[in-house]
């Protein structure tokens, strides 16, 4: 397999388990539906409550609904080529995980391939229309950096909860079920990164932007876009760099996820 | 099957439901922390919003946050993401032996379901008590309110695991289950009104969120709780949860005579 670049494998064994999942046709459209149905809740949610109180925090419809689609459309780059990862528990659990670690390929992509969330393309349907549409209304004053540097937020904010999940995949060698922990932070991120984070309280904000790194996916990179820095308490510069926390995060968590791998013991032997 | 041998069937399945909550500890643990995280943050994103301002549509702000707190707990015991094994038993062909067991196939998943319910109910309190020491939980107006907000619990918990059943027997179709599941975890979630009350939903909204049975999982047993439902109105609404209750058996018995004859034994 050394022939091959890990690109090559990746777009070969996710066409495969692309098609796998294709073989189910109520499933896929209504997975599809599903993907924008739970996205779509959200805004829904959002759009309720800001109808019925105005603001949160200071921040109205455009700017919160800018943020959610800046999230969901991140969440997309996390969710289409690395979803499978929200599976491996199973792997280990059922002793799968031999066969991964029998085959020439990088086992982590091996994990990311082995199933095609097709929720997902419901997710980036949704995320990237709601990104079209609300960041033509929200109060930003586009220019050819602006577009580059929103460009730049969104996939690198895929990255952060692509590196959140791996831990969780990490910590899925020594811990039996990390399925709470999942549904967690899957949860957190839908619910709560769309709103103003620093409302929260300055303690909670910084942990958003450390131990749990929500804060990173579209809130910062947002501020600068929406000119609402003052409301942060962090310095612009840093606030501004804010998107490349995604390579950061993802590096730091691959490199946890396979320091953890060898401790991997296969059940029922 | 005598009685007693069908309840104790039945009594077996429940058992099996909650040990298989339980068994995993870590998620137990974890489940619990993120719970009372969630909690958390809900009552502080009501406590925000309010913003210090008076009653909105005739709800304090003291009340939003105890239906916020209260319905977070409610969902993750009543709606969890896996509540039967039923689409992979289908999947993997483990169905054959479930059919051949006494116990009628809907009464097995039942019981589990009833098992995982129960197994997750700690959860549910833990998450309540922190709400409690977070003064966001208010006592029912009364005991009456309290009594017929525990039937309504009840009436909420039969209402949820009908549904999800009658969801999970698509899968007797179409082998794969994940969207159809998905659809209703997260319709569910927005028109039961564990998101948001339907007292602050949009006439039109709310008027179509009545006639669907989701209502009568989280908003039904939360608003009488909180008063806000109170006297015939209360009575008419734990009505329309018993209507629910029929109407949806009804379904199950309904699908479950066609899923029947649509069993395929996988790898058999």
């Amino acid at each position: 397999m050394a022939e091959l670049s890990w690109v090559r494998q990746y777009v070969i064994l996710e066409r495969a388990a692309l098609r796998a999942q294709l073989q189910y046709r109520v499933n896929f459209w209504t997975t599809l539906m599903g993907g924008v149905a739970y996205q779509g809740t959200q805004l829904l949610f959002l759009g309720v409550l800001l109808g019925k109180f105005g603001l949160i925090a200071g921040w109205g419809f455009p700017e919160v609904a800018f943020v959610f689609a800046m999230r969901l459309a991140s969440h997309a780059f996390y969710v289409v080529p690395f979803g499978a990862l929200m599976r491996t528990d199973e792997m280990v659990r059922d002793g799968e995980f031999d066969r991964v670690l029998l085959r020439p390929v990088n086992p982590f992509l091996q994990l990311v391939t082995r199933w095609f969330p097709l929720m997902a393309l419901g997710d980036a349907l949704l995320g990237f229309g709601a990104l079209a549409i609300f960041g033509w209304q929200a109060p930003v004053d586009w220019s050819a950096t602006k577009l580059v540097y929103l460009i730049l937020a969104v996939v690198c904010g895929g990255l952060v909860e692509t590196g959140i999940q791996t831990v969780f995949c990490g910590l899925s060698f020594v811990a039996t079920s990390t399925f709470s922990l999942r549904i967690f932070a899957d949860n957190s991120i839908t619910q709560f990164s769309g709103y103003p984070l620093t409302m929260f309280g300055r303690t909670t904000f910084y942990a958003f932007c450390t131990v749990f790194p929500m804060a990173f996916i579209s809130f910062l990179p947002a501020t600068v876009l929406l000119d609402r820095t003052d409301d942060v308490p962090l310095p612009v510069w840093l606030i501004t760099a804010s998107p490349l926390a995604g390579p950061i995060v993802f590096a730091l968590s691959y490199a946890f996820f396979t320091k953890m791998m060898p401790r991997y013991t296969s059940p029922g032997s | 099957m005598s009685h007693v041998g069908t309840l104790r069937a039945f009594r077996g399945m429940t058992r099996a439901g909650t040990r298989s909550v339980l068994i995993y500890r870590g998620d137990l643990i974890t489940g619990a922390a993120t719970l009372v995280i969630q909690v958390a943050l809900a009552i502080a994103v009501w406590r925000i919003v309010y913003g210090g301002r008076g009653p909105v549509d005739g709800v304090d702000v003291k009340t939003a946050v105890a239906y916020a707190a209260i319905a977070a707990c409610l969902q993750s015991v009543l709606l969890p993401w896996q509540f039967s094994s039923l689409p992979m038993r289908i999947r993997n062909g483990q169905i054959a032996t479930d059919l051949t067991r006494p116990l009628g196939l809907i009464w097995q998943i039942l019981g589990q379901n009833l098992g995982v319910l129960l197994g997750r109910l700690p959860l549910g309190a833990i998450g309540l008590a922190v709400a409690a020491v977070l003064g966001a939980l208010t006592l029912p107006p009364g005991w009456g309110a309290g009594l017929l907000a525990l039937v309504a619990t009840v009436g909420g918990a039969l209402v949820a695991m009908l549904c999800n059943l009658i969801v999970s027997m698509v899968t007797f179709w179409t082998f794969e289950v994940g969207g159809p599941l998905i659809v209703y975890r997260f319709g569910s979630a927005f028109l039961s009104g564990s998101l948001i009350p339907l007292w602050f939903m949009p006439g039109w909204l709310r008027a179509s969120v009545e006639w669907l049975p989701f209502q009568a999982q989280v908003y039904t047993p939360v608003s009488i709780y909180l008063g806000q439902t109170r006297g015939g109105e209360a009575l008419a609404l734990v009505g329309v949860q018993l209507v629910w209750v029929v109407v949806l058996a009804f379904l199950l018995e309904l699908v479950w005579r066609r899923a029947r004859h649509k069993v395929v034994v996988q790898g058999g």
